[in-house]
């Protein structure tokens, strides 16, 4: 892996990388950061912004902004721990289908085929039908949304290596077929790997809030910053920053995240524009 | 190229079947089954054992799955996707002005996105590396990251609330004619033009440049055809090829859009169908609608599969 450093001092980079770094910080020590607990009825509803509650209260009555700052913390927990498991399945799976073919090869194109079909949204609605939105639930979902992505670009990477003179030497060496994959041909997709982990991240974080925000998703009372928007519409010609806040929260992780993602391709020479078409 | 028009026909067929697998499973096999999930903990404290198992007989559960599966299947083929549970209504009747109402939405989106993004997308590679392009990358970065439901309340916040131009909350109805829709459209359309265009814009551009940057293109430039000729004549057509290859995600995309703006507008649309049928467990809305999601999507690449033959040479052999 080579990392052009240049890439990375580029403004464009460095914002990205920089909101991607607050938000983060900001999911980890929300709890030490919010002045009252996120879930607690403190004050009156819809109190406007003053000494007492730096942002007023929301319709409930809970303090603004701690629930603004736990905003992205559950979602990001979710999000994260659901694209590391699709990313870690889908490149194992997507190495193995390259180097072996044949009918593993065939069933998991067709899988990808069923991601294509359907629409991250409709996929995740189907299942919360029958299964609720428990956390396991959403985790696992995010997880199976991502993976099929991961496999067909994992693949299409290892596919170009399965021929090399040093995959060839490995194997008249006599190594075994799980040597081979884990210690001649995956470090050689570690770039694409990492390019998939961010792209997906910023995926599935906006398909999670879209989630939220359609009651489909977390639910009440977690602070979110989708729940957020969907509770503070009501409210929007009187108290428009009950909305405004947490869209600006959530727009800026995703934009951090697609800035970040993109400085990553650069820096590592690739070209990210190809793998980011229908977000949700 | 018949032969492979034929085999990608096929290839769309079995994914089609594929999905009905998926959307059965899904709903009605694995947890429980449609009438456990549509009873809320009350009601279902409520019912006796046989009250269950008369229910079950009412709504045809107590045969197996695979018999459900085949009857579903045969059923849906022919356009019938059962009744909901609440209020016994049939689920085509349900549906069908909300899908028109919807694919309304789609159709004058992509007439809107399409043409704007092929210009933006242009420019952008024309004049790569300058303003332009910088202006239209970053553009489509900020475009595709900000969530529908963000730039659709912040617009009815500037447009209905502070600049009262348009109706905050829409108010056509199902059945209305298209004119009365598209009337009420034009927030909601905006907002997935955005998005749209963002996602389009990206593809267009690399198609370009790849091709500006083409033996044939540097022959006809060095053959002396004028820069309009070289980019309207040569470059273009090949540089929609990336894009049309990436039809499914980005008919999949719409289709998330659309969903998401009749939610933040009150657009009588499938999408609303949807929400309200997921909170409400109304199992056969879930089903059909995936179903009809799916068979778009599937048909959309399958056309556009077709049109890259049509463009390129080269595909048809493959």
């Amino acid at each position: 892996m080579r990392i052009d450093a240049f890439a990375l001092r580029k403004p464009a980079a460095v914002m990205g990388l920089l909101l991607v770094v607050v938000h983060v910080a900001l999911a980890l020590f929300s709890p030490w950061l919010a002045p009252f607990d996120p879930t607690e009825l403190v004050g009156g509803r819809v109190e406007a912004p003053g000494a007492e509650f730096l942002l007023g209260t929301d319709v409930l009555g809970r303090d603004y902004l701690s629930r603004l700052l736990h905003g992205g913390r559950m979602a990001l927990f979710v999000t994260f721990t659901g694209v590391v498991a699709a990313v870690v399945v889908g490149s194992l799976l997507g190495v193995a289908a390259a180097y072996f073919g044949g009918a593993l090869d065939d069933v998991l194109m067709r899988i990808c085929d069923i991601k294509l079909a359907l629409p991250g949204i409709l996929f995740v609605s189907l299942f919360i039908t029958g299964f609720g939105e428990s956390f396991v639930v959403l985790v696992t979902l995010i997880g199976l949304v991502y993976f099929p992505g991961v496999v067909r670009i994992v693949r299409a990477q290892a596919l170009t290596q399965v021929n090399l003179g040093y995959v060839k030497a490995a194997q008249l060496r006599g190594e075994s077929a799980a040597s081979v994959i884990a210690r001649e041909i995956l470090p050689n997709t570690l770039d694409v790997v990492y390019v998939e982990f961010a792209i997906r991240m910023s995926h599935a974080v906006l398909l999670l809030s879209t989630m939220s925000y359609l009651g489909l998703g977390l639910s009440p009372p977690t602070p979110d910053w989708g729940l957020m928007v969907s509770e503070g519409v009501g409210q929007l010609a009187f108290a428009p920053w009950l909305v405004l806040f947490p869209a600006v929260f959530i727009s800026t992780l995703v934009i951090g995240l697609n800035f970040g993602a993109e400085a990553l391709a650069n820096a590592l020479g690739m070209d990210a524009s190809r793998g980011h078409v229908g977000g949700t | 190229m018949a032969r492979a028009i034929l085999r990608r026909l096929g290839l769309s067929l079995l994914v089609i079947w594929l999905v009905t697998v998926l959307v059965f499973l899904s709903t009605e096999v694995l947890p429980g089954d449609a009438l456990q999930v549509s009873l809320t903990a009350d009601e279902a404290a409520e019912m006796s054992e046989e009250d269950f198992a008369r229910r079950r007989e009412e709504l045809g559960l107590d045969r197996p799955a695979a018999v459900r599966y085949a009857d579903w299947l045969v059923a849906a083929a022919r356009g019938d996707f059962g009744t909901t549970i609440i209020g016994k209504a049939n689920v085509t009747d349900v549906i069908a002005y909300p899908l028109r109402n919807s694919m309304l939405l789609g159709l004058v989106t992509a007439l809107v996105a399409i043409p704007a993004a092929l210009a933006i997308g242009i420019a952008a590679a024309y004049w790569r590396g300058r303003a332009p392009d910088f202006a239209a990358s970053s553009g489509a970065i900020l475009g595709y990251s900000i969530p529908e439901f963000a730039s659709g309340n912040f617009l009815i916040l500037c447009f209905a609330i502070w600049l009262p131009v348009f109706p905050a909350v829409i108010t056509a109805f199902t059945k209305d004619p298209p004119a009365a829709l598209l009337g009420a459209a034009f927030l909601p359309v905006l907002t997935i033009v955005i998005g749209s265009i963002a996602h389009l814009v990206r593809l267009v551009r690399a198609g370009f440049i790849e091709s500006l940057n083409s033996d044939y293109v540097e022959r006809a430039r060095l053959a002396g055809a004028s820069r309009l000729r070289v980019v309207l004549r040569h470059a273009l057509p090949a540089s929609v090829i990336p894009a049309l290859n990436s039809a499914a995600l980005y008919v999949a995309g719409l289709l998330s859009g659309i969903i998401v703006v009749e939610k933040v507008f009150g657009y009588p649309g499938l999408g609303l169908v949807l929400i309200n049928a997921v909170e409400k467990r109304e199992v056969a809305v879930v089903q059909a609608i995936s179903l009809i999601a799916a068979v778009i999507v599937v048909t959309m690449n399958l056309l556009a599969d077709a049109a890259v033959m049509a463009l390129d040479p080269r595909a048809r052999s493959r």
